[in-house]
């Protein structure tokens, strides 16, 4: 019961801090673009793994294709002001290119 | 024996229907990013509204008024217009969600784009609730829901390791990435302890015609059926945390919550998915409707019962009628679905309190509830909730901007 009532305690500390300390900084725009690229290429390669198992229809796999393909454009134009170094700009072409091969291989999987 | 028919009914139906288009996408989403760690959050949103919707039940039971009935008579009109533009607001925004969960099943199944779907959807929605009654919009939809088991077959075929899960059922703060963890909670919380749930409860405690006899089916049935449906939230979140965590998907369109199901159940779970989704969604989305219109015709003081002829409780009918078709003009027009969903279920955290607080004193009140008020345990975990509320209305806003993704 104790330690419930110190994980409460801590739970609503940590919430309350939350709200003071995030609102200081912006979020890692970089950060969070790569993650977008890293969950499509993910997902287009279990959409491939499912489609190959005849888990999931043709019909729905092209709209996750579709869905990663708009998530690529649109971060195709807004990544390059959020890279700020050479390394930064590498990370985001190997994401670009990571995510563009995952979506041609789930074309070739389902045909379209 | 006809009691025990009526208990099981409740059961069922409130399993039925406790699964929608909020705790699919907010469970998913907090099981793909957080692992089994929000559990808690949903055990926190289930045992809230089990105790809201007993109490809602038994108001209604005890003295054959609805919730929002009570609320106007005991505070004043004034007051009641408070609770009647929060609710009527945040639950136009959840309808709307549930309009586009419905919607994007029908794309998945069909590839048909899901603004085509909206207003089919609303219609159909439409003709159900002029043609029907409350027995057919309650029980009938709820138990097609159950078809929601699905979450909980699918999780166990991935095999979770139970003594994390367990862990999970513990609150837990995250050291790194507390904005968008809090921001889960706070929407795992607003799409479990919806105000329309319990006002749509104390208005059907009324259709069916409740007494002071019905008090422990009230009991059993918002304890266990909630249990169960928070069960089904918490399979949703395992499977989440089993297929997409792994893989660092996280949710950015409904379209990838399909695959939790799918991987561990192949072809079948895929379309167990989309159904369930359909619906869920489609049953919240009469829930919803009716909820808004009970409101209003209570707090106007027409005649309203969805038993009757829309001809007897023509106001009742007519707002239905618009507030559905409106609520479809949203996913008409193409807004993004998912994105509707997050804010909707952030909204309604922020607004129980006006629906939360006035509950304590209504509980409270030996004139409306006889001999049958609250007793400790009840008002201990009233007033936790109700500050819950209040922690909840504080914090959803910066919430929204700062973890909203």
């Amino acid at each position: 019961m104790r330690a419930v009532l110190i994980s409460i305690a801590r739970a609503g500390a940590s919430l309350a801090l939350a709200l003071t300390a995030v609102a200081c900084g912006s979020p890692p725009e970089l950060d969070k673009q790569l993650e977008t690229l890293s969950s499509w290429t993910a997902t287009m390669q279990l959409a491939r793994e499912e489609h190959g198992e005849g888990a999931i229809t043709t019909t729905y796999a092209t709209q996750l294709r579709d869905g990663a393909q708009s998530a690529l454009e649109e971060t195709q134009k807004t990544i390059g002001p959020a890279a700020h170094s050479k390394v930064d700009s590498s990370y985001a072409a190997a994401a670009l290119d990571s995510l563009r091969t995952a979506i041609r291989q789930l074309n070739a999987e389902t045909g379209s | 024996m006809k009691k025990w028919g009526e208990v099981a009914l409740g059961v069922v139906t409130s399993i039925g229907g406790f699964l929608e288009v909020g705790s699919i996408a907010t469970s998913t989403q907090g099981g793909a990013e957080f692992g089994y760690r929000l559990a808690w959050v949903l055990l926190l949103g289930t045992l809230s509204l089990a105790f809201l919707m007993e109490m809602t039940g038994r108001l209604a039971a005890v003295s054959k008024r609805t919730y929002a009935d009570l609320l106007r008579e005991r505070f004043g009109y004034r007051f009641f217009l408070l609770p009647l533009v929060a609710v009527f607001a945040v639950s136009f925004l959840v309808l709307a969600s549930e309009i586009g969960g419905v919607s994007i099943a029908l794309q998945m199944a069909t590839g048909i784009s899901f603004p085509w779907w909206a207003v089919p959807v609303a219609l159909l929605g439409w003709v159900l609730l002029w043609r029907g009654t409350f027995g057919i919009v309650e029980k009938g939809t709820a138990l097609l829901g159950l078809v929601a088991i699905v979450f909980a077959v699918g999780a166990l075929k991935l095999h979770p390791a139970w003594p994390a899960v367990g862990r999970g059922l513990l609150p837990w703060a995250p050291s790194e990435n507390r904005a968008r963890y809090w921001y889960l909670a706070v929407s795992i919380l607003g799409a479990s302890i919806s105000p329309y749930l319990y006002l749509f409860y104390s208005a059907g405690a009324v259709e069916d015609e409740w007494t002071i006899e019905h008090l422990g089916v009230n009991r059993v049935t918002a304890g266990l059926g909630n249990l169960f449906g928070g069960v089904l939230a918490v399979a949703a979140l395992i499977a989440a945390a089993l297929v997409l965590a792994p893989r660092g998907i996280q949710v950015d369109r409904y379209e990838q919550i399909a695959m939790v199901l799918a991987s561990p159940l192949g072809r079948a779970g895929f379309v167990l998915f989309l159904a369930t989704l359909c619906i869920t969604c489609f049953g919240s989305t009469l829930e919803i409707v009716l909820a808004i219109a009970y409101m209003l015709a209570q707090g106007f003081g027409w005649a309203w019962s969805e038993n009757l002829k829309p001809g007897k409780d023509a106001r009742f009918a007519m707002s239905y009628t618009v507030v559905i078709l409106l609520a479809a003009v949203p996913i008409a027009i193409g807004m993004n679905p998912l994105a509707l969903t997050n804010v909707s279920m952030v909204a309604t955290a922020a607004s129980l309190p006006v629906t939360v607080i006035p509950l304590l004193v209504l509980m409270n009140d030996g004139d409306i509830l006889l001999n049958h008020t609250n007793g400790w345990p009840s008002n201990i975990a009233l007033v936790i909730i109700a500050l819950l509320s209040v922690v909840l209305l504080l914090a959803a806003l910066p919430l929204q901007l700062l973890g909203g993704g």
